[in-house]
């Protein structure tokens, strides 16, 4: 057991470290696009290191209490993750709804903490970022459960094996339909423009973060990082096939975060009542479709 | 001739060990500015080439914040009025330590155009630290630019003290701020 | 040896001098009702969950009691929610009306409680619902408003008349009272109509949909100690009823979709609890009395029961049966935390109140272990009961259900969180200045609750262990539990180690801890020092955002919401009319005319006997 936790937190670093480069490439990426030189592809630990190095405030114990409760709970579900379908930690016990509800834990922290500074806008950056949730989440459920009822596991790891085997395709081949309705949900998770309404910097000064500086801010960019590893490699599982081995993974993972954070970058961005209607009008849609004939029916490609 | 090799290892004393950790935190402090603009001059339209492709500023790791709790650099740009004074005093010390004030233009050094109106403040220095002041009306993209790099270079050098400053001289601080401003922190904003 | 007719009796004597009591001194009472409830629930305790309680009848006569794994589960809980709300009363009575009635009432739906569950006979099932609803009826009014217990009891009288003809219709068809034989023996079309009456029953108890609108009225305005007790304990006689109905008649066999593979009847209760999620989740978000929004979560949650009950497997069963003890602590819990807050303010409005944990810390914290358990997130009970019902729901590939429990649980990450964010969190206000902690007695059942809703969470082997006697109990096969608390549902299709899942979460906040006390000391501010772009803002009530938190979200429905206590204010004109038709016709003034009507009844009812 305890050498599973090491793993775990193993794993826990590796998604710290792999999502920070990526981010930093992607912060180069972005800058090429737009005819800069861009920063270094580091610069992200240097943002983060610089954060934990200086002195910030504190508005009592719940704000600081969040952040610990937040970041824990992020770690934790990290450590659960497969990295590709042998590198796991807890052999079968990497159920799907662990990620989406362990997740939880470390976002209901993170809010807690936010409202707990006592600043008005963040605790609207808290509401958007919940009302966002309630918009993305539904349709990304309803993939997962076709997902799940055909793969006949919960298991991550299962599921990846499921999309390995011989005659099965990658389930974003397979539920054709179901794979963009998972991309836009993996934009809405990250929070990339359109759906960046939660942050949304000059409109209510970055939302939750507006009272975080110094160790708090640096503590919450990691939790950010490995937030972002778990929701890209959550994609890269259930619809990419997984990964049988970590070259795989690294490829699949640059892919999909590349992609979408170049489509972020040419996007503006939703009001918030208008993230909910679009979730709630074509990727449901499209979800609830792709679950009637894949289940009902029966058609997987 | 001594020998190098078993020399024995020498305890470092505590404060050396602080000062070892403050180097390597200097070294992410100043690869990783991020500025809180207040924009209130017309030094602010340096920015906008500053930030996108003609200079990109994020090359050096810089690039703008929302909050002063996030901000490392406060860049003043432009004549400071006594009402955006107080409000810039007030975000000064919101913001984590170390704090770094820049600022842009001749209006912060002594006034500029407006050094004799009633209601513009002449020298900000006599009410903030200020670490870097980028003169010219209105300075060059590339004083700007400049700006920040001597910025950098004064963290290397552990020259930047202005927050060290305003802790060792904070009772004249706040005696000229209350000499000009009367009340920093005002009760009734909308009739002051 | 405990004996339920003791134990009944002695509630029915307790309750008499509980009045006699209260009346010589309030808080002696309450201390007095404290250790009777505490009595009854250690005796439960102590003998029930081996069966071990003596079922002979001596005084009571025509009245048969029987123990079940399942009556003994509802007994349980209930009986540890009243005895956990018992310890409020001494520090609440004191300001109602009529308190002398308080304890005595109490004790007596208390007394209801353990008759309705342990007996055998529909007809003392009816007698004993009807003792609970008249007792908690008089203790509703003693809160805000009198029309809550007319809503309440409106509600009540509607389920338990349609349980009472469906006991009726038993009796004609089969000849028999007894439960489970004459629930078994009933067939075809008495099927179906004493299915539908026992779930309007059900329905109306739980304030599933359509039968909703007593329930946040009844649940906002009943006096602060009894709002737990209605959430925690009384909607679940509806849950109980529901049971009755769903999983022991099953009236129709045929199948929608064959791979849906579930009885029309199942389905469109699962279809109804669906929309009961949906739309309690809807208005719970809206809401901003948080004692409504707990109710309006409450129904919310019902409606997960309903779903898991009629999902007809034992995953969902186990799940439903979890659930329900899940939701009676953390509702409890979280009703209990907003009483000792509006004890301590005057006020349950979200809108009125902020920065309550500066005051009540521990209070907060029962809060927010009881509304993380009430979200479905780890390492609490509700987790594991909403898992096991997504299992099932997944397993049965129901979508449109599945839409909504999934609606449902992301939802209550919103609807939890306001209370959370503008009651407890926020800006300080100055005219709370003077609030202090809870005293320690309220504490007591607040650690309780806490300590249980992470235990339920984490070692959920024991209680699976005794659901599994309940699925034994009513045919189904049990729930793969082993003993340390792993579930494995579906031949492997989900498998869950609770207690795995807790421990990493400790190390993951072990390892954020390190990294922040290794870390420079941050400088502590006060709360009114924060970003406002530099304006001076001196007034927190400017600071405190906790009017309408959800205003964007709430903006795209809030038209559509009251389409339903619409159409029962409608109903209710439609009734008052035809009352008003009677009244005209036969309470004339005109002494002529009401000679007329009751000379021409008289001769009807002759011309009937005639006949």
């Amino acid at each position: 057991m305890i050498i599973n936790v090491l793993v775990g937190i193993g794993i826990a670093f590796f998604a710290f470290v792999l999502q920070t480069s990526v981010a930093g490439l992607n912060r180069k990426i972005v800058g090429r696009l737009q005819k800069r030189i861009g920063p270094r592809w580091y610069q992200e630990f240097i943002d983060i290191f610089k954060l934990l190095s200086k002195r910030s405030v504190s508005h009592g114990w719940i704000f600081d209490f969040g952040v610990i409760m937040a970041l824990g709970g992020i770690i934790g579900t990290a450590m659960f993750m497969p990295i590709t379908s042998n590198i796991v930690a807890f052999q079968d016990y990497d159920n799907f709804f662990i990620f989406v509800y362990l997740l939880a834990v470390g976002m209901l922290g993170m809010a807690m903490s936010a409202s707990g500074s006592g600043n008005p806008w963040a605790s609207i950056g808290v509401m958007r970022a919940l009302t966002t949730m309630l918009a993305y989440e539904v349709p990304f459920l309803i993939v997962v459960l076709t997902i799940i009822n055909l793969s006949g596991t919960s298991s991550m790891t299962g599921i990846q094996i499921f999309q390995q085997t011989a005659g099965n395709n990658w389930f974003i081949l397979a539920l054709p339909l179901g794979g963009i309705v998972g991309f836009i949900a993996l934009m809405g998770m990250l929070g990339k423009k359109p759906f960046e309404t939660y942050i949304a910097p000059a409109e209510i000064a970055s939302g939750p973060m507006v009272e975080y500086g110094g160790k708090q801010l640096g503590m919450l960019f990691i939790l950010h990082e490995i937030s972002v590893w778990i929701e890209v490699t959550l994609f890269v599982h259930l619809f990419l096939g997984g990964a049988t081995n970590i070259f795989e993974f690294l490829i699949k993972y640059f892919a999909v975060y590349t992609l979408a954070n170049l489509i972020s970058n040419v996007n503006g961005r939703f009001k918030i009542d208008q993230v909910v209607t679009f979730f709630y009008k074509w990727p449901l849609l499209m979800a609830v479709t792709q679950a009637v004939i894949a289940i009902y029916f029966g058609w997987v490609i | 001739m001594l020998s190098t090799k078993f020399t024995p290892a020498t305890k470092l004393s505590k404060a050396e060990i602080d000062r070892k950790w403050w180097e390597i935190g200097d070294f992410f402090r100043r690869n990783s500015l991020w500025l809180l603009m207040y924009c209130t001059g017309c030094c602010a339209i340096e920015l906008p080439p500053a930030m996108t492709s003609a200079y990109d500023m994020e090359r050096l790791g810089m690039g703008p914040m929302a909050t002063p709790r996030q901000a490392d650099i406060l860049l003043v740009s432009g004549y400071l009025s006594l009402k955006t004074l107080r409000r810039l005093i007030y975000t000064y010390e919101q913001m984590s330590e170390p704090r770094y004030v820049v600022a842009l233009g001749s209006c912060p050094i002594n006034g500029g155009i407006y050094h004799d109106s009633h209601a513009v403040i002449n020298q900000l220095d006599q009410y903030i630290p200020v670490d870097v002041y980028v003169a010219g009306c209105m300075p060059n993209t590339e004083a700007v630019m400049n700006g920040f790099v001597d910025l950098m270079d004064q963290i290397k050098h552990k020259t930047a003290n202005g927050w060290k400053k305003y802790h060792a001289n904070f009772e004249w601080y706040k005696e000229n701020q209350r000499n000009s401003l009367g009340e920093v922190d005002v009760h009734d904003e909308f009739h002051e | 040896m405990a004996s339920i007719e003791y134990l009944i009796l002695i509630l029915v004597g307790a309750s008499f001098l509980a009045y006699l009591f209260t009346k010589l001194n309030t808080y002696l009472g309450s201390v007095f009702t404290i250790l009777a409830t505490m009595f009854v629930f250690a005796s439960l305790a102590g003998y029930g969950f081996g069966m071990g309680l003596d079922t002979t009848v001596n005084y009571l006569p025509w009245f048969t009691f029987n123990q079940t794994y399942l009556g003994f589960y509802f007994v349980i809980i209930i009986a540890f929610v009243y005895l956990m709300v018992s310890f409020f009363h001494p520090y609440y009575l004191g300001q109602y009306k009529y308190k002398d009635s308080y304890n005595m009432l109490f004790l007596l739906s208390l007394a209801g409680i353990i008759g309705a569950f342990y007996t055998d006979n529909f007809l003392q099932l009816f007698f004993f619902f009807e003792l609970i609803i008249w007792t908690t009826m008089f203790l509703i009014p003693q809160g805000k408003s009198r029309e809550a217990a007319v809503s309440y009891f409106g509600f009540s009288v509607a389920g338990s008349v349609a349980m009472l003809i469906g006991i009726f219709l038993i009796f004609s068809s089969t000849g028999q009272l007894d439960i489970t034989s004459g629930l078994a023996a009933i067939s075809g079309t008495n099927a179906i109509i004493v299915f539908i009456l026992f779930l309007i029953a059900g329905f109306a108890k739980l304030g599933a949909f359509p039968l909703h609108i007593w329930l946040p009225i009844a649940h906002g305005n009943a006096p602060h100690p009894f709002s737990p007790v209605l959430s925690g304990a009384l909607v679940k006689l509806g849950a109980f009823i529901g049971i009755l109905a769903l999983v022991r008649i099953v009236p129709t066999a045929n199948l929608l979709v064959d791979s849906i593979n579930l009885p029309l009847g199942q389905w469109l209760v699962a279809i109804l609890g669906s929309i009961s999620i949906v739309f309690g989740t809807l208005m719970a978000i809206k809401e901003d009395d948080a004692k409504k929004l707990l109710a309006y979560s409450s129904m919310s949650h019902g409606g997960y029961i309903l779903v898991a009950f009629s999902l007809m497997n034992s995953v969902a069963f186990a799940g439903g049966f979890y659930h329900i003890l899940a939701h009676a602590i953390a509702s409890a819990a979280a009703f209990m935390a907003i009483a000792a807050v509006a004890r301590a303010t005057g006020t349950t409005k979200m809108k009125e109140l902020g920065g309550m944990i500066h005051k009540m810390p521990i209070t907060y914290l029962a809060y927010l272990v009881a509304i993380i358990s009430m979200a479905g997130i780890p390492p609490m009970g509700g987790f594991i009961s909403k898992w096991l019902i997504f299992m099932a729901v997944i397993n049965k590939g129901m979508i449109f259900v599945a839409i909504a429990i999934f609606f449902g649980s992301v939802g209550s990450f919103l609807y939890v969180f306001r209370p959370l964010a503008a009651l407890f969190l926020g800006q300080e206000f100055r005219e709370y200045k003077h609030v202090k902690e809870a005293p320690i007695m309220m504490l007591i059942p607040t650690f309780i609750l806490m300590g249980l809703n992470v235990y339920t969470g984490v070692f959920p082997s024991f209680i699976l262990n005794f659901i599994n006697n309940i699925l034994g109990e009513l045919g189904y096969a049990a729930l793969n539990v082993t003993s340390s608390s792993i579930i494995n549902v579906f031949d492997g299709q989900g498998i869950l180690n609770p207690a795995l899942i807790s421990l990493v979460f400790a190390v993951g906040v072990f390892i954020a801890f390190i990294i922040f006390i290794l870390l420079k000391k941050s400088r502590s501010v006060s709360l009114m020092d924060t970003y406002t772009a530099a304006n001076f803002v001196h007034d927190e009530h400017l600071l405190h955002y906790s009017v309408d938190f959800y205003a964007p979200l709430e903006r795209l429905y809030e038209k559509h919401t009251n389409w339903m206590t619409k159409f029962y204010e409608s109903l209710a004109k439609k009734v008052k009319e035809i009352g008003n038709l009677g009244k005209y016709l036969f309470m004339s003034k005109n002494i002529g005319t009401t000679m007329l009507w009751i000379i021409t009844i008289i001769i009807l009812l002759l011309w009937g006997v005639a006949l």
